[in-house]
């Protein structure tokens, strides 16, 4: 249940000093992740798949030394990182500050939500491959089609969880703050808001998820930099060390910046799970 | 104020005139015209594909920007569809490098742009490639097997055209859309039994059990070519002839290059593309680059005002296209011959005399 | 839900004229942009041309195959993906959720591979599965597998501990804990999780269909926008979006039928 290892349960203190060193997650974790390369590198060792197609994580590490040392394609790669963080960033940023507003309003206004709803329920399962022609004949193709893309894949999804927290309210709360007097705003701002938050914010880390994954996408057309663009330019060329390194990059970094609302998460809506 | 303006500016012509100058000697190459350039664009927006071609080499030393006089905005499309589509969103100025396919269907949907150049007729250089084991010895032995190509490009209308030419059918042949590295990763598992397609996929499959199947020729001949071509936005050829023939000049330069010293070429279009100098060197051999003289006769562009027989390729092109459902409708012939402008060709090869 | 609202409700227009009057808005608002001549063709078709467009693909299909079947097709794929995708994740997740010995050994792989673009895979699931429909789908399972994995995770954490308690002080086991006190409880954000799911599944199609394809309505609108033909990629647009409206409603039925208990407690 709990992250936390602080408190050691009785049974565990008499085992081990190592397997209760190990037995923490985060030890766990590197041992998973770690026992995942040792995979990868059997995997390429006995050539399980053709050389061709799956790099060792040797040449991986010398694609990324090379990359770090003379950049890719004229680009840095702190370059590609910073665009596509930016892109990605932007679209997300701009989903939350419409989109939670949006749902928030849907969940509670009946009428906004009729008007609404059907659009953003629309748009929510829409692939963004297929606007993407779309918006570099309406937009262009700068960074604005880019981080449009991003956003329209971010908004829906932020502002149905942001709807669906409002309406999954306990209605007895409700009840009782208007017997007791709570005025239209005040039940809404003490106990819908604060209710509807854990979902919102659930919300939140999958509209980034989902921004994040429409970034390569985004960067497929029309794009000078990022890592998306990275990836797709040396796929264009086979360059599969350069591929893999952008795999791990890309995935790295969503794990940073989920880790990163989650801390968010955490800090703002301390009251989950223990209301 | 005036005078610190006039004076700015006659410094930054100099420093224009001596880099101008300085290109022209690496290249070999008198710049007279370009020293008369008039109104110059701040930008040119440059969509265009990343390739083993002499244009990067233009591109890598900066010559495009130096014998346009504007800097030169560089976006990397991944498919000609793109390149029209930025069109259609008036966001690029000149197309570098899109296919006679796509250039087609942007003529037939009356696209605000027009062809001012070639880059290259792609002849050999898009090819078949079978399988061994597959047997593939004769046209007949394709049917029943999968047949892989990126939809929408240059190789899917010759391979189109292959099959039609031989009489058969999508129900003979297993029409698959993929992108390139998507074919060599299928290939390696042998899900496909042959490709058409380009370099380097094409010469990765050949590396791995596959061998040519030889279709250009016959192809070229019953008027099936392709190429890649250089288009223009018409707003920006008008307002900006002068940048568009330097950019024409900086091509022809690069092409000059590529002839007089391929490994000094190839080395700077492999830093550009990020692979070996070799394989650059490999690739761009297959590519039929036509000299610019050449794209002014009949055979190809024509002079200008007069189109040549490349017209007839893409009204051919886009019939083909209509009858694949792919564009609504075709226009006929003179829209083709009108949407050629090879005016500023003839300048480039006037000005580098 | 809100009672308040509803009670007010007696002077406003009831939900369905709400809607019908905004979709209304919106194409009037279409129609005046296209066939007045505001906007060109190509950058959105008139209601004219789409119709033309949709009578087109229904008559004549799309390439080698009428639409019904690429639809059907596209609709396969996604109910394949997104069901062994959710079944597989919410398991893992709730696995996640209760057990932290599971979570620290998974946690890694599920929050790497969320966010992580298709695009950027699509090549080794081709190594992997082939070009068959094997890849398709496991790319799409591989696409709803973490979301649902995350939110019945989250589900699980979000069990009001009072709750838990008060079984454990009345002698409940860890599984009855888990059957009657965590499950349910996890339930409403296991099927946002599923809604959500279904949703990245959907977004996902076009690049599932890029594998090898010539099928699939993800693939029609891919090949259709590469010759700027933005009547069929609207019609494309409008059938899949419809297509995952009516998936959502049916979860959400599902929802209303299995998590009754939602927001009453």
């Amino acid at each position: 249940m709990q992250r936390e290892s602080g408190k050691t349960d009785a049974p565990e203190r008499r085992r081990s000093v190592v397997w209760s060193v190990l037995a923490q997650p985060r030890w766990l974790s590197a041992l998973s992740v770690l026992g995942a390369l040792a995979a990868w590198w059997a995997i390429t060792a006995f050539a399980v798949v053709p050389a061709v197609l799956l790099p060792t994580p040797g040449e991986v590490v010398s694609a990324t030394i090379d990359i770090l040392r003379n950049g890719y394609r004229e680009t840095t790669l702190w370059q590609n990182v910073g665009s596509t963080l930016w892109r990605c960033g932007a679209g997300f940023f701009l989903a939350v500050l419409t989109g939670v507003p949006l749902g928030l309003a849907m969940g509670y206004w009946p009428p906004i939500r009729a008007a609404t709803n059907y659009i953003v329920q629309f748009m929510r399962p829409l692939p963004p491959l297929s606007y993407v022609i779309l918006l570099i004949i309406w937009i262009g193709t700068d960074d604005r089609s880019k981080i449009v893309l991003l956003y329209l894949t971010a908004f829906p999804i932020v502002a149905s969880s942001a709807m669906a927290g409002v309406r999954a309210v306990s209605q007895q709360r409700v009840q009782a703050a208007r017997a007791l007097g709570a005025s239209e705003w005040q039940v809404f701002r003490y106990v819908i808001l604060p209710s509807a938050m854990p979902l919102s914010f659930t919300g939140a880390r999958i509209a980034l998820a989902a921004a994040f994954s429409t970034v390569v996408a985004a960067e497929l057309n029309a794009a000078t930099d990022g890592l998306g663009w990275m990836v797709i330019s040396a796929s264009r060329f086979l360059r599969n060390d350069v591929i893999i390194l952008g795999i791990i990059l890309l995935g790295v970094l969503g794990v940073a910046l989920s880790a990163i609302v989650l801390a968010v998460d955490r800090r703002v809506v301390h009251w989950r799970g223990i209301e | 104020m005036i005078d610190q303006i006039a004076g700015g500016m006659s410094r930054r012509m100099f420093v224009k005139t001596v880099a101008i100058s300085g290109a022209a000697l690496t290249a070999g190459l008198p710049t007279r015209a370009l020293l008369a350039a008039g109104k110059a664009p701040d930008t040119i927006r440059v969509s265009y594909f990343l390739e083993t071609k002499p244009t990067m080499i233009a591109k890598g030393e900066g010559w495009f920007d130096k014998l346009s006089g504007g800097k030169c905005a560089w976006t990397e499309a991944g498919s000609g569809a793109e390149i029209n589509a930025a069109f259609a969103g008036k966001s690029v100025d000149i197309g570098l490098a899109i296919g006679s396919s796509p250039t087609a269907s942007g003529i037939s949907q009356r696209l605000p742009y027009e062809l001012v150049g070639m880059v290259d007729n792609i002849g050999p250089a898009e090819e078949m490639v079978v399988r061994k084991a597959a047997n593939i010895k004769s046209v007949n032995d394709f049917k029943g097997k999968k047949v892989a190509t990126p939809f929408g490009s240059t190789s899917h209308f010759r391979l189109l055209g292959f099959l039609k030419v031989n009489n058969l059918t999508q129900k003979d042949v297993t029409v698959l859309d993929m992108k390139p590295d998507a074919q060599v990763a299928a290939w390696t598992r042998g899900d496909i039994d042959a490709a058409y397609v380009w370099s380097p996929a094409k010469s990765k499959m050949l590396d791995s059990g596959g061998e040519l199947f030889t279709t250009n020729k016959d192809l070229d001949a019953k008027g099936y070519v392709i190429a890649d071509l250089i288009v223009a936005g018409t707003e920006f050829s008008k307002t900006y002839p002068d940048a568009l023939t330097g950019f024409l000049v900086a091509y022809r330069n690069a092409l000059k290059m590529w002839q007089t010293k391929p490994d000094e070429a190839a080395s700077i279009v492999a830093k550009q593309a990020g692979v070996s100098a070799e394989v650059a060197k490999r690739d761009m051999e297959e590519y039929d680059f036509v000299t610019f003289e050449k794209q002014l006769t009949a055979e190809w562009l024509g002079p200008p005002g007069k189109a040549g027989k490349f017209a007839e390729v893409l009204k051919r092109t886009a019939d083909f296209l209509v009858e694949q459902k792919s564009i609504k409708s075709a226009p006929d012939l003179a829209a083709f011959q009108n949407g050629i402008n090879t005016t500023f060709l003839a300048q480039a090869v006037k000005a580098a005399g | 839900m809100i009672k308040r609202s509803e009670m007010a409700g007696h002077r406003r227009m009831p939900d369905w004229v709400v809607t019908g009057c905004s979709v209304a808005l919106l194409i009037v608002a279409w129609v005046v942009a296209t066939e007045g001549g505001f906007v060109d063709d190509l950058f959105m078709p008139s209601p004219s041309s789409l119709w033309a467009g949709f009578t087109d693909l229904v008559e004549d299909g799309y390439k080698s195959r009428t639409i019904w079947e690429h639809a059907g097709l596209s609709l396969e794929r996604v109910l394949a993906g997104f069901v062994t995708g959710a079944v597989a994740g919410t398991v893992v997740g709730l696995a996640m959720g209760y057990n932290r010995v599971i979570e620290a050994c998974l946690a890694p792989f599920v929050e790497f591979l969320r966010p992580l673009p298709q695009l950027a895979y699509l090549v080794l699931l081709i190594v992997w599965f082939g070009i068959g429909e094997t890849a398709q789908i496991v790319l799409l399972f591989l696409t709803a597998f973490p979301v649902s994995a995350i939110a019945a995770m989250d589900g699980v954490k979000s069990v009001s501990r009072q709750r838990m308690q008060v079984a454990r002080s009345l002698g409940a086991s860890n599984w009855q804990i888990f059957r009657f006190v965590v499950f349910p409880s996890a339930l409403p954000e296991i099927f946002t999780g599923a809604r959500l799911a279904i949703g990245v599944v959907y977004a996902t199609l076009i690049a599932a269909e890029i594998i090898a394809g010539s099928t699939g309505l993800g693939w029609v609108i891919l090949d259709a926008g590469r010759f700027l033909r933005s009547d069929y990629v609207f019609v494309g647009i409008l059938a899949i979006g419809l297509m995952g409206l009516v998936l959502d409603y049916m979860l959400v039925a599902i929802e209303h039928r299995i998590v009754h208990w939602a927001g009453k407690y």
